[in-house]
């Protein structure tokens, strides 16, 4: 391996920040010419790929809050403390022990690939905060335009109200010709009974009028019965306003993150509150901006996280866990709610079956409040057990103990190459639900 | 047309008689138990009611159901806050720990789930007496037991426990001022952290006394063992190296290390050459009587003359033999003879607490060349070590008024030691640290609650070569604190428990991880005793015990006290003890005395059947000196020796909570400290309903239990004379049942075929397993009014059945006709062999019970399991009755609810229900249930192996039922794959079906029974 070439990773590393740095350049010659090495802007990029999992400017995060951290420390010092603190710290610099120490000896990383201009490129980001974006600001994700849905009731109560008044007119009319025949006139109200006792002595149009409402009637009382305890759409209210949508769609969490037991148990877990901790000890949510380019909690955090806090024993402002805190879990509405004479085992789907969560659980990465996507009745169970190809390759299937037939190849001997279902192989035996 | 024809019923409504008119009066000749059928009796309120609240109530609870069924539940999804590491939701955590109740004790794993204890299960392979008898079963109940004291307690009220330890600290202060006793009394102690507690105690305090008391005394038996051996401790039994057991009332398949004893036992008797053979000599009929090739019958007093007699034929010597009949001396010979020709590969074993007994015992075992290769004096049991005399020391002091302070750990001496609860009240202060509120604690100055062994930390050495660690499965449920932490305090020292203990696993070098891992670690440690200076000093001695044996006065009657799966005493208020029947008598929820049938018809003793099929019985008085016992129901026992009488202790509690109290009579109060003694038996007015499950006692000449001698089995392995397949001629000329096959076959080659074989040589019919059915699948605890109905629940039943005198060859002999024959036939011998078979859902691949059910709620698998939804079951009970293997089980109440079973049936409160398997459904009213072959365990099974990407391994998971068999009598597995056990099982030429004629072609089969008679 020829030396001089640097390993690959910090070639990469070399050639995007050669990349940053060129488009950095021109952005900077644009806007401030006299200040063509040191621009907040490419500090604000740089501090987020590189400082900002350990510090944030206004507040105390692992490290220190850097806003104001020139007036603390000298430029001098502030370079060579990025470049390799460990070193400063060894060349026993007092000033950068006693910031060791106070921090609880938590060790920064040195950043040796920053140049000088880099360095002070943060460092002036750190100086001037950039004031709320006005406009076209990269944080703000723009919210999908609403899909309009195509509401016509009210034409129709217009277009309705049209035909009544249409035909009271029309009932005017005749009458006023009737009149104008010199016939004596009738009311509405009479013609409306002359015109029900024509239908009532008509035999024709009783039995059908009854047939259309009797079979309507017992339509919906059918459908009324077949949906007892068939909870589709069910949307509770939560204790803690979470979304999912920022969660596995805007953020790509995995599902299994935060459902964890979904691969190996029966349940998929609600997460425990610790769970939650895992990211929101850094992310209390004081940098969500609004629609308008404004911080929507004006710099504190965000009331629903700070109910985790509640929960487990926060501190948020010293950055601890509270010592003999009684915490209180979270209590979260179940939505998808199996009666108990069925067992339901997510890991024989999750991990045996491979399905995906959506299957079941619908668009969750598109829900920011979650509901209950599928029917949840047997016969839905029943339709996908019909319809699902078993995952053959797995060793339970496809290898046997020596000497004994792999369940592939008996399978294959009784239905030679139609394809194996999970109605097949017994998925819908009763026992296999319900015991 | 008109008519004037008149109808009547009969000819007394045409006379118009008075009985007709009130007949006329009410439609149903007998009330109509309407509220029993509604459940909820306290919503009816004590009104009648009638049909046409009856209709109100239905219609409305109907539309009330319907209405609540279209909201929206609410329910909450709780998640923990930091969720421990070690669980996950949904998934079991299993821990080792060891578990001891004073009496037994048994390496263990427990299974949890979400932080619940559920499931006791045999621990690691290696650790001492691992398995689970029927009281290690069942004790994860006693956890959950609502009766257990929650609060420390001082003069009947509560209080905490700074109080309590300042009380005892300022009590055994006061003891030492004024110079009187600091008494502590305790169970066997075999734990080393418990000893170096009493050590620092004795340390400490000069007036302290130790008294280590064991409810059932073994006491002069280890006085003979430690006069021989130097240590106090009982030997232990090497049956691997036996050929030949005789034991002498000895039940050792039921007695505290008898799960590794069955193991060994079942091991030594698989049919074929060098099959160990056993004989029983005993009075009362026990567990191990019923599986003894050979069984004698003799009185309790007349065993030190049998150990006499055979030590003289054994070793040629001839110490006093006192009075034996020429028939007892006659069969006596006999078997000193099998045992000389067995020397050093037999054992001689003796059961009660008779120093005399046990001295010749040994002997008899010296002289045979045993000591040190099946009876092993140098592997140590310190599982046992209560010594009376200590005790009755101790008993006198206190009722002396000389014993300032007495602290009780884990004992209940005012139940089971007469004179006991005089002696306290002469006390000044004592604490009792306990369980519950008994009969003991309700007596003491103060009363605290210690942990159940679940909750706590603890270590054992229950051999010498053996450390066993139990650790707690749960958060304390109550405000209990270990007796360690306790006592240790009085001491200065204030370490918890669990520092205790892992000082003393670093004590021996063990690591802590490892060991607490494992349940326990062995030992390199030996103890110094000299084999044969042991069976020199045995031999020495035996003509001195032999006289003393001589003395032992014969009495007119005989009562050996005996245990039931009940046990001593300390889990009494256990509902699953008590509903499992007795394996011997068949009767749940009593104690009684067992009598012969003809001392029976002589003092006019009786057992009737009554017209629903249930038996009750004679009332008895026993009187012992002047000590007396009423109204003791009476069984007749086949096999009971004639002049003696049965009875089990561990009942007559009236402070042990709401399941026991009441519950049959105290046998302790006939103070027999050896086990026996002579006994009056006065007949009482008045009759006794038992709960009995079975009332066939014998097969009726068919074959249920195969069985075959070990001579036969050898001659003919192929079993073509022995377990003969049933035929049939047809048209197309003789077939087997299976070939004349009405039905189609399921397929059951393209996955798993899911079978059980039942080894009837191995099954000792202790009952283990019917526990660990009951906890595995949430049965129904129904209690004695519904099991005398026969509606009891367990899933899976021991048969049991006595041979008869009458045969088929003896009928012809003696030219006797087919009633009397068969009449003699229901009428079990006097000195039956027994035979024992589990009987569950034989899961038949043409089964009857799905053919007749109309909502086809029970159902085959192609795994070979008959699958049960219990959804769909609307409660014809067809199936039941089509059944012809008797084992479909019909929820006829709401268990759960109903408040006639609220004293028996944990489900019912908050504690109790935690127990429940959350894997399996609990059953409501109205529908049937059965066995599932543990289905939840095939599946979990299935899916770690899918989880793992892997096949099935045999072996990999097994039935609950299985896994408690000590012996390893069950089999499951799936017989699809080649070379798995029950594969090789079902291959046996010992395999049959039972009821093979009916053509059921069962996934469970059975393995005949090989007797080894001389």
């Amino acid at each position: 391996m020829n030396r001089s070439k640097p390993p690959f990773r910090m070639r990469f590393f070399a050639t995007k920040l050669f990349r940053v740095l060129t488009i950095a350049l021109m952005v900077s010659a644009l806007t401030n010419p006299l200040q063509a090495d040191v621009d907040a802007e490419l500090g604000k990029k740089l501090f987020k790929a590189n400082c900002a999992s350990c510090h944030k400017l206004d507040k105390k995060l692992v490290g220190p809050a850097l806003a104001g951290v020139t007036d603390r420390h000298s430029e001098a010092w502030l370079l060579s403390w990025v470049r390799n603190n460990a070193a400063l710290r060894a060349s026993g610099d007092a000033e950068a022990n006693a910031i060791f120490e106070e921090y609880g000896g938590s060790v920064m990383a040195a950043f040796e690939n920053l140049s000088d201009d880099d360095i002070k490129s943060i460092l002036a980001y750190t100086q001037t905060p950039p004031a709320a974006p006005a406009s076209g600001n990269l944080d703000v994700v723009p919210a999908p335009a609403a899909e309009v849905k195509t509401d016509n009731t009210t034409l129709l109560v217009i277009l309705g109200t049209f035909l009544v008044l249409f035909i009271f007119l029309l009932l005017r009319i005749r009458n006023t010709l009737k009149e104008v025949n010199g016939d004596v006139g009738t009311t509405v109200v009479q013609d409306a009974n002359a015109l029900t006792r024509w239908l009532m002595g008509n035999k024709r149009f009783m039995t059908g009028f009854t047939v259309v409402v009797t079979v309507a009637f017992l339509y919906q009382l059918f459908w009324y019965l077949m949906g007892i305890g068939v909870e589709q759409n069910y949307q509770p209210v939560q204790p803690i306003a979470f979304s999912h949508k920022i969660h596995a769609g805007d953020n790509q969490v995995d599902c299994n993150y935060c459902h964890s037991s979904a691969r190996s148990s029966k349940t998929s877990g609600i997460p425990s509150t610790n769970v939650c901790m895992n990211c929101h000890m850094y992310i209390d949510g004081s940098e969500i901006v609004n629609e308008a380019g404004q911080l929507k909690y004006a710099g504190e955090g965000s009331p629903e996280i700070a109910k985790i806090y509640a929960a487990i024993g926060w501190d948020a402002d010293n950055r601890t866990y509270i010592e003999d805190y009684e915490q209180m879990p979270v209590k979260w509405i179940r939505l998808h709610n199996l009666p108990d004479l069925a067992y339901f085992n997510h890991a024989q789907h999750v991990t045996a079956g491979q399905v995906q969560c959506q299957t079941c659980h619908g668009p969750v990465e598109e829900m920011d409040v979650m509901y209950q996507y599928s029917e949840l009745t047997m016969g839905w169970c029943i339709n996908c057990h019909r319809e699902t190809e078993v995952k053959t390759a797995n060793g339970y299937y496809a290898e046997s103990e020596e000497g004994t037939q792999t369940i592939n190849e008996r399978l294959a001997e009784k239905f030679h190459d139609d394809k194996i279902t999970v109605e097949k192989i017994g998925g819908l035996e009763c026992g296999k639900c319900h015991y | 047309m008109a008519t004037d024809k008149v109808y009547w019923k009969g000819f007394d409504e045409l006379a118009n008689t008075e009985v007709s008119q009130r007949l006329a009066q009410n439609e149903f000749a007998g009330e109509i138990p309407v509220e029993q059928f509604l459940g909820d009796e306290k919503l009816m309120g004590s009104a009648q009611t009638s049909r046409r609240d009856f209709l109100k109530y239905l219609g409305f609870s109907t539309a009330a159901a319907t209405l609540a069924a279209c909201e929206a539940p609410i329910v909450e999804s709780i998640p923990y806050v930091v969720k421990p590491d070690s669980l996950t939701p949904g998934m079991p955590t299993y821990y080792a720990t060891a578990y001891a109740d004073g009496q037994d004790f048994a390496s263990v794993l427990v299974k949890t789930r979400e932080g619940r204890p559920i499931k006791i299960e045999p621990g690691d392979a290696g650790r001492f007496n691992r398995g689970t008898n029927g009281r290690a079963q069942a004790s994860v109940l006693s956890l959950y037991d609502s009766a257990r004291l929650r609060q420390p307690v001082k003069a009947g009220a509560e209080t905490n426990w700074e109080t309590i330890q300042a009380d005892l600290q300022q009590a055994v202060a006061s003891s030492v001022a004024e110079g009187k006793q600091f008494v502590l009394i305790t169970g066997s102690v075999f734990s080393p952290s418990f000893k170096s507690v009493i050590s620092a105690l004795r340390q400490n305090y000069n007036n302290f006394v130790h008294v280590e008391v064991d409810a059932v005394s073994s006491s002069e038996v280890l006085d003979v063992w430690e006069a021989l051996t130097g240590v106090r401790a009982l030997p232990s039994y090497a049956l691997s190296n036996a050929d030949l057991v005789v034991s002498f009332g000895e039940d050792f398949l039921s007695g505290s290390t008898a799960q590794q004893l069955s193991k060994a036992f079942a091991d030594r008797r698989k049919p074929g050459k060098g099959m160990l053979r056993h004989i029983q000599v005993e009075s009362n009929m026990s567990l191990s009587g019923a599986n003894a090739d050979k069984r004698i019958k003799i009185k309790p007093s007349q065993v030190g003359s049998a150990l006499a007699y055979v030590y003289n034929q054994v070793s040629g010597n001839n110490v006093t033999v006192g009075n034996l009949s020429e028939d007892v001396k006659g069969l006596l010979k006999g078997i000193s003879a099998e045992l000389s020709s067995a020397k050093g590969r037999s054992i001689v074993m003796v059961g009660g607490n008779s120093g005399a007994n046990a001295h010749l015992c040994a002997a008899i075992n010296s002289a045979l060349g045993n000591i040190g290769s099946t009876l092993r004096p140098d592997l140590p049991v310190f599982i046992c070590s209560g010594n009376d005399n200590v005790m009755a020391n101790a008993m006198a002091d206190m009722a002396e008024g000389s014993v300032g302070a007495l602290v009780l750990v884990g004992v209940n001496p005012a139940y089971n030691r007469v004179g006991f609860a005089e002696a306290l009240g002469k006390v000044a202060y004592s604490l009792s640290l306990c369980d519950r509120l008994d009969e003991t604690a309700s007596l003491t100055s103060a009363a605290a609650p210690i942990p159940h062994y679940l909750e706590a930390w603890a270590d054992f050495t229950p051999t010498i070569s053996e450390l066993a660690l139990a650790q707690p499965t749960i958060r304390p449920l109550f405000n209990s604190k270990s007796a360690l932490e306790v006592l240790g305090a009085l001491t200065g020292n204030t370490q918890s428990s669990k520092d205790w203990i892992k000082g003393t696993v670093a004590g021996f070098g063990l690591s802590w991880s490892q060991t607490l891992h494992d349940g326990g670690a062995s030992l390199s440690n030996n103890v110094s005793i000299s084999l044969s200076e042991t069976s020199a000093k045995a031999l020495a001695g035996a003509g001195e015990a032999a006289s003393v044996a001589a003395e032992v006065v014969e009495g007119d009657f005989e009562l050996a006290l005996y245990q039931k799966t009940v046990g001593a005493g300390s889990q009494s208020n256990n509902p699953w003890l008590h509903e499992l029947p007795d394996p011997i008598t068949r009767a749940a929820w009593d104690n009684y005395i067992t009598i012969s049938a003809k001392d029976a018809l002589a003092i006019g003793i009786v057992n009737e059947t009554q017209s629903n099929g249930a038996l009750n019985g004679s009332l008895v008085t026993l009187k012992a000196g002047n000590l007396i016992l009423q109204n003791v129901p009476a069984l007749i026992q086949p096999g009971q020796a004639q002049g003696t009488i049965g009875l089990a202790v561990g009942y007559g509690r009236s402070a042990s909570g709401r399941v026991s109290d009441g519950l049959g009579v105290n046998a302790y109060a006939l103070n027999l400290h050896q086990g026996f003694g002579a006994i009056r038996i006065e007949v009482e007015a008045g009759e006794h309903e038992f709960a009995s499950t079975q009332l066939g006692n014998t097969m009726m000449g068919r074959k249920i239990v195969n069985e075959v001698t070990l001579a036969d089995f050898m001659t003919d392995p192929s079993g073509a004379s022995w377990n003969e397949k049933p035929t049939y001629h047809t048209l197309d000329g003789i077939k087997t049942a299976d070939e004349s096959n009405l039905w189609t076959n399921h397929d059951h080659e393209s996955m798993h075929m899911w079978n059980m074989s039942i080894d009837l040589n191995s099954c000792t019919g202790c009952g283990a397993c019917v526990i660990a059915c009951h906890m595995e699948n949430n049965v129904p605890v129904v209690g004695k009014a519904e099991i005398r109905n026969f509606r009891d629940m367990h899933w899976l039943r021991i048969d049991r059945y006595y041979s008869t005198d009458m045969t088929e060859a003896r009928a012809e002999e003696e030219n006797i006709g087919a009633i009397g024959k068969y009449a003699a036939m229901e009428v079990p011998g006097e000195s039956p062999e027994v035979v024992f078979q589990p009987v569950m859902c034989q899961h038949c691949n043409h089964a009857p019970c799905e053919t007749v059910c109309p909502v086809g709620a029970t159902v085959h698998s192609r795994e070979g399991l008959n699958h049960m939804a219990y959804n769909r079951c609307i409660g014809t009970r067809y199936c039941a009755n089509n059944c012809p293997y008797k084992v479909r089980r019909f929820n006829w109440f709401n268990y759960q609810k109903n408040e006639r079973f609220t004293d028996v049936n944990p489900a019912q409160d908050d504690y109790g229900r935690m127990v429940l398997n959350p894997d399996v459904t609990v059953r409501s009213r109205g529908v049937m249930e059965k066995c599932t072959m543990c289905i939840q365990r095939i599946q979990y099974g299935k899916l770690e192996a899918k989880k793992a990407g892997q096949p099935v391994a045999d072996g990999a998971f097994t039935t609950a039922c299985a896994q408690a068999c000590d012996t390893g009598a069950i089999t499951f597995g799936d017989v699809n794959t080649s070379g798995s056990a029950v594969q090789v099982a079902k291959n046996d030429a010992r395999s049959y079906h039972l009821l093979e004629e009916v053509g059921t072609q069962p996934s469970v089969f059975y393995q005949t029974k090989v007797r080894n008679r001389a």
